[in-house]
């Protein structure tokens, strides 16, 4: 198993991911797969997302950290910038990577990105236009859809 | 003498122009040899045969690898000692500003601190150089001694093996490590190629090397490779005189615009839809254009699989633009009706604009018959170029001395045969051209097109004589047994047909570059001349339209310069 020769770094990370966790985030290793994690968010307060509690998974490529983590949410989302698959539109996650961001910047960017969603730079085409055309109804069905998907973590 | 003729003479060219390479070796005479020195006496320079690329002002000039390390070197260094800064530096400074030393200077003396910010190119580190026995590394957070840590300008302390590890990533992504910043996210500092000399592995610094030297042409505003297969020469091109045509060292002449081979006197946009129709009977192309766009800015293909319509291209051009209308990213906003659905796009789409692909398919279907007999006749003006331009090689290299044992004439009294030779080549190249235009020529312009195939097929008749000539009259005075006294008559014959195809095409080139102008007032012209004798004819229509009849290809009439 590819646990058997994991870079410091990642051990490091992990450990500090348990023993310090950033509010409103955990992320802890699978059993099997150490650079697989299981994280969830709490949706950040005053935003559509409150109360809800989201998954994701996070994978560590076997390049990392030269290259990004690939995430993903799980849960049923309804924001401009996560398609239906889950998948982020986060610049971190692609051009913008570096090596020295690390699992937890990119759960902090998540978490922000729930906080401050950007319909200027959608992934998905037709929330963001619902969003640009009538917030505070996008915002509802955010609510909705927190609610009805995010909240029987 | 008007430049016109300039472009179709290159005596004088390669007689001025000789020394420009000869810092050098000789081989850019290896498959020309034939010009440089066959300006023999009893013709007049004007009338002798040439490619077309040559020209008495070149605004061009062909570099090979050594000479592009040399002037980068030379660029680097200039602007090390004028900024006093260290050519490390230099380098970041004018790979930012695409190898333009003017444009460093003028930056920088402009204002430094703001080009040293956008550069990357810190005074002062942002960390301060710390005098712990530990440091630790920010990218695998072990602790190391000193010498084991590097950083850049800013202070951002990472440990050899994490550089080693990202530099080497950058490398294997592609010419984008040449911009190479800090790992730190927040930092802009620039890793300039002296951290890749010490930390990088031979095969990567190799690399590197490649992309550092390739960057000097290519994000260079007036350097181009020379298209040519397996060519690795650039050429350096002055850009003002309206000329495209270059030619390469390895002989092979293009049109700097576009980088197609070179296409006088059809213009660039013909040649690029001629040359996307040629091959958008391909599957490939079919592909290409039914699923992807080029770059508005570095025009290479771009696939969108997936995400929103705000693109960014891959390094080094990282050009952002929308994918719906392909306009610039930042012009997008509110205004334009935000980033889902660009209204630009959807207004040009009302008006048809972005149906052209679709159409241009489906008209090729229909014309499928009428585009076929172009296409033979351009391709195979082509392939009788090219066997003109072995056939030339041949003389060069054994007919000519041959034939002088043979006809005890001295070889420089058969000079005439390799200029026959060169106005075939440069015949072939414009009548193929021809057909390309000819393509697109609107149907319904009976005039123009009626004229315009008037000149061609003179055109083509003159240099079929011409061709049949040098290939068949030639064979028999090769392989006689001795001297013939035919041989001065062909001499004057072949001299004459030479002379006579040069004409007509240098009607056929000038009435193109014209557009035909002078069809639209003297329409009646074209189907009159028709009965013209040949040779009478390039007067004839050097003086169609400007209503008198000149006398002579030598007298040109001051307006048709332009």
């Amino acid at each position: 198993m590819a646990n058997s020769n994991l870079p410091r770094r990642i051990i490091k990370e992990t450990q500090r991911l348990l023993s310090e966790p950033a509010p409103g985030i955990s992320a802890s290793p699978s059993e099997d797969n150490m650079r697989y994690f299981n994280v969830m968010i709490l949706g950040p307060s005053q935003s559509p997302y409150e109360g809800g509690v989201f998954k994701l998974e996070l994978f560590l490529p076997e390049e990392y950290p030269m290259a990004a983590p690939k995430v993903r949410f799980l849960t049923k989302i309804y924001h401009p910038n996560i398609d239906k698959l889950g998948r982020i539109c986060l610049d971190i996650l692609k051009d913008k990577w570096s090596p020295a961001l690390q699992i937890r910047t990119v759960l902090l960017s998540i978490q922000a990105l729930l906080s401050a969603p950007n319909p200027d730079d959608p992934l998905s085409e037709n929330i963001a236009k619902h969003w640009k055309s009538n917030e505070a109804e996008a915002v509802e069905t955010a609510k909705e859809w927190t609610r009805l998907y995010a909240s029987g973590a | 003498m008007d430049s016109e003729e300039d472009m179709l003479d290159a005596h004088d060219m390669e007689s001025g122009e000789d020394d420009f390479y000869s810092g050098g070796t000789d081989d850019c005479n290896d498959s020309d040899d034939g010009e440089p020195d066959y300006g023999f006496v009893e013709e007049d320079a004007d009338d002798s045969a040439m490619i077309a690329s040559h020209r008495s002002q070149k605004n061009f000039c062909a570099l090979r690898e050594e000479d592009i390390r040399r002037h980068q070197m030379d660029d680097i260094e200039r602007v090390s000692v004028v900024l006093s800064i260290t050519e490390v530096e230099a380098s970041i400074l004018l790979r930012h500003f695409h190898w333009s030393v003017g444009r460093v200077h003028d930056e920088w003396f402009a204002d430094e601190e703001r080009v040293r910010k956008t550069v990357g190119i810190l005074e002062s580190p942002v960390v301060p150089p710390s005098d712990d026995s530990e440091l630790t590394c920010g990218i695998c957070f072990d602790s190391y001694p000193p010498e084991k840590i590097a950083s850049v300008s800013c202070g951002h302390p990472f440990c050899t093996t994490c550089w080693t590890g990202y530099i080497t990533t950058t490398i294997n992504d592609g010419p984008g490590c040449l911009m190479l910043r800090c790992p730190d996210p927040s930092c802009l500092a620039a890793v300039g190629h002296d951290m890749v000399d010490k930390l990088a592995s031979e095969e990567d610094k190799e690399k590197y090397n490649r992309y550092f030297l390739r960057s000097y042409i290519e994000d260079n505003r007036k350097m181009k490779w020379c298209p040519a297969p397996g060519c690795d020469y650039a050429i350096d091109f002055v850009a003002g005189s309206g000329n495209y045509d270059v030619s390469c060292l390895c002989s092979f002449s293009f049109c700097w615009n576009c980088t197609e081979e070179a296409h006088r006197p059809v213009d660039c946009s013909t040649v690029s839809k001629w040359i996307l129709k040629n091959s958008a009977e391909s599957e490939n192309m079919n592909w290409i254009l039914a699923n992807s766009k080029p770059c508005p800015r570095c025009k290479r293909p771009i696939e969108k699989n997936q995400g929103c319509m705000h693109m960014t291209c891959t390094p080094p051009c990282k050009y952002e633009f929308c994918w719906l209308c392909l306009g610039a990213w930042m012009d997008h906003g509110e205004r334009t009706g935000g980033f889902y659905a660009c209204n630009r796009y959807e207004v040009a789409k009302q008006e048809g604009q972005y149906d052209e692909t679709e159409r241009r398919r489906e008209m090729a279907k229909n014309s499928l018959e009428r585009y076929t007999h172009y296409y033979e006749r351009w391709a195979s003006n082509q392939t009788s170029r090219q066997k003109a331009m072995a056939d030339l090689q041949q003389a060069q290299t054994q007919n000519l001395e041959k034939l002088s044992d043979k006809q005890c004439t001295p070889e420089s009294q058969l000079k005439f045969i390799l200029e026959a030779w060169l106005q075939i080549i440069e015949c072939r190249r414009v009548l193929k051209w021809t057909y390309a235009y000819g393509y697109y020529l609107p149907d319904h312009e009976h005039a123009k097109r009626q004229f315009f195939e008037y000149l061609q097929g003179e055109a083509e008749s003159g240099l079929e004589r011409l061709h049949q000539c040098v290939e068949k009259d030639l064979a028999q005075f090769l392989n006689a047994e001795g001297p013939s006294k035919d041989f001065n008559d062909f001499r004057t014959k072949l001299a004459g047909l030479t002379s006579v195809t040069k004409n007509y095409f240098e009607n056929l080139v000038k009435a193109l570059e014209n557009g035909l102008a002078d069809v639209d007032s003297h329409a009646a012209c074209s189907s009159k001349s028709t009965s013209s004798k040949s040779t009478a004819c390039s007067s004839k229509t050097r003086g169609k339209g400007k209503g008198s009849s000149r006398t002579g290809g030598s007298s040109r009439n001051p307006d048709d310069n332009l």
